[in-house]
């Protein structure tokens, strides 16, 4: 079982919207924002985000338990949107009754009827000033423990059959559908990395072994495959794997 | 209270999603919604300007070219950025968000590497900006691990048939760029020359650099 998200190998979908010029020359450069408001979504998504109630698994998921109606029709940046919606509600950020009230004002284009002067800015506001060092630092899921890998570079094995979160029923994972009980070779081990079917659950970080995992072509695709020399690599938390004997 | 409980816990049926509330036309979505973040003080308006400013003017796709064409003079960079892509980049100053944890796939005659993200739109923000519409759409993101060679061919890649093809499905933390093979007589051209030449889609495996004139 999965989401509409959990898109890869998926049939039905066209050609890729590769923009061309008038020369019908794939064009390399477009603006990183088509429309003001696609800006504005993305960035008050990282400030909100930066006020530290959720996490970056927790966001992923909340676009993924968008109603499949609204995933399909929503463009991308209205994902965002949505669901930082509901996480600002979920957390008592804000309150449905204010949003209604403030989308009434936008409907009616006065907003302005409730600007404020001074607005005292809450402590955890991401200022201005830090947005450079904030971005510098990031936010690495790569975690100093003392877990040691039980597979070996080179390894076979089987990756769980069904989505693997034990702690919710269609919960976080980032074993993708397409890749579930096939066989691949442990192509490099990545160090210890927070387990998102654990943190998008508010569940702790529980880091665990991260590996890179070969499969074949023709392993997840069967006579679909195009190429037989093909392979495609995941980069999948230990928990996912299983040793696989032929 | 009952409110809020059914928003938690009800994912079945969108009336009953917070994000229902908002209006259709995404503009006055966002207005509606960062004014009321601005007005409780949970956001500042000019973090908004400084992180729009940032990623429309100097982060982008001319930082990663650098890396690559600074990897086409310098073997012992190479070297260094194959073995750990993140500290290789963090020499010439990109890092952080997005970009936590590098790798760099090379492209040779007999493997071509391309980047996808098929649960949602991971992409390398410190060398390669934000991902292009394209990268984001439903079509790459299902049809890249299955048909990757159908798919370089509407980008206007057509490879060998002995050329393997690498697909990289990003579905954790770890960033990937391709190094793409430099082009053909590009052997007098220094380094900020051969960075004129590294397209963005040359590294994400979807292009190639551009062939001289």
């Amino acid at each position: 079982m999965s989401r509409l998200h959990d898109m890869g190998g998926r049939f039905g979908d066209g050609p890729i919207p590769v923009p061309r010029n008038n020369k019908n020359e794939v064009i390399n450069f477009e603006p990183t924002f088509k429309h003001n408001w696609q800006a504005k979504a993305w960035a008050i998504t990282l400030a909100a985000g930066a006020l530290g109630e959720w996490n970056l698994d927790i966001s992923r998921h909340y676009r993924e338990c968008l109603p499949s109606k609204d995933y399909i029709n929503f463009s991308y940046y209205e994902k965002w949107l949505a669901a930082l919606t509901n996480l600002l509600i979920d957390k008592n950020l804000i309150y449905l009754d204010e949003l209604k009230e403030y989308v009434a004002a936008a409907k009616k284009g006065n907003l302005d009827k409730f600007s404020k002067q001074n607005v005292m800015l809450d402590d955890r506001a991401w200022l201005a000033e830090d947005v450079q060092k904030t971005l510098g630092w990031g936010g690495p899921s790569i975690r100093d423990t003392n877990v040691s890998p039980i597979f070996n570079i080179g390894d076979k094995i089987i990756t769980q059959s069904y989505g693997p979160n034990e702690n919710e029923n269609g919960g976080h994972t980032r074993l993708p559908k397409y890749a579930m009980g096939r066989v691949g070779t442990v192509y490099s081990y990545n160090k210890n990395h927070v387990f998102p079917d654990k943190n998008a659950h508010g569940l702790g970080e529980s880091p665990l072994p991260l590996y890179t995992v070969e499969f074949k072509s023709s392993e997840l695709w069967g006579i679909s495959s195009e190429h037989e020399n093909d392979s495609i690599f995941l980069d999948l938390w230990e928990p996912y794997l299983n040793h696989y004997k032929d | 209270m009952s409110e809020k409980k059914n928003i938690i816990h009800n994912h079945t049926h969108s009336d009953d999603h917070a994000h229902s509330q908002l209006p259709s036309d995404p503009e006055l979505r966002v207005k509606a919604l960062e004014t009321l973040l601005i007005n409780k003080g949970l956001i500042d308006s000019r973090t908004l300007d400084e992180l729009i400013d940032t990623y429309e003017n100097r982060i982008g796709p001319q930082n990663g070219a650098k890396v690559v064409a600074k990897a086409w003079v310098d073997k012992e960079y190479k070297k260094r950025l194959l073995n750990d892509a993140t500290s290789a980049i963090r020499e010439l100053s990109y890092e952080g968000r997005q970009g936590e944890n590098m790798v760099v796939v090379e492209n040779t005659p007999k493997v071509h590497n391309v980047v996808v993200c098929t649960l949602c739109s991971c992409y390398p923000w410190p060398v390669l900006g934000l991902p292009p519409t394209w990268y984001k759409s439903d079509e790459y993101r299902s049809r890249t691990v299955r048909e990757p060679r159908k798919v370089l061919s509407e980008f206007g890649l057509s490879l060998d048939p002995k050329v393997q093809i690498k697909v990289w499905d990003s579905t954790a933390e770890l960033r990937y760029l391709v190094l793409p093979m430099r082009p053909d007589g590009t052997e007098n051209m220094d380094e900020s020359e051969l960075a004129e030449l590294v397209t963005r889609n040359s590294m994400i495996g979807t292009g190639l650099p551009e062939a001289l004139k």
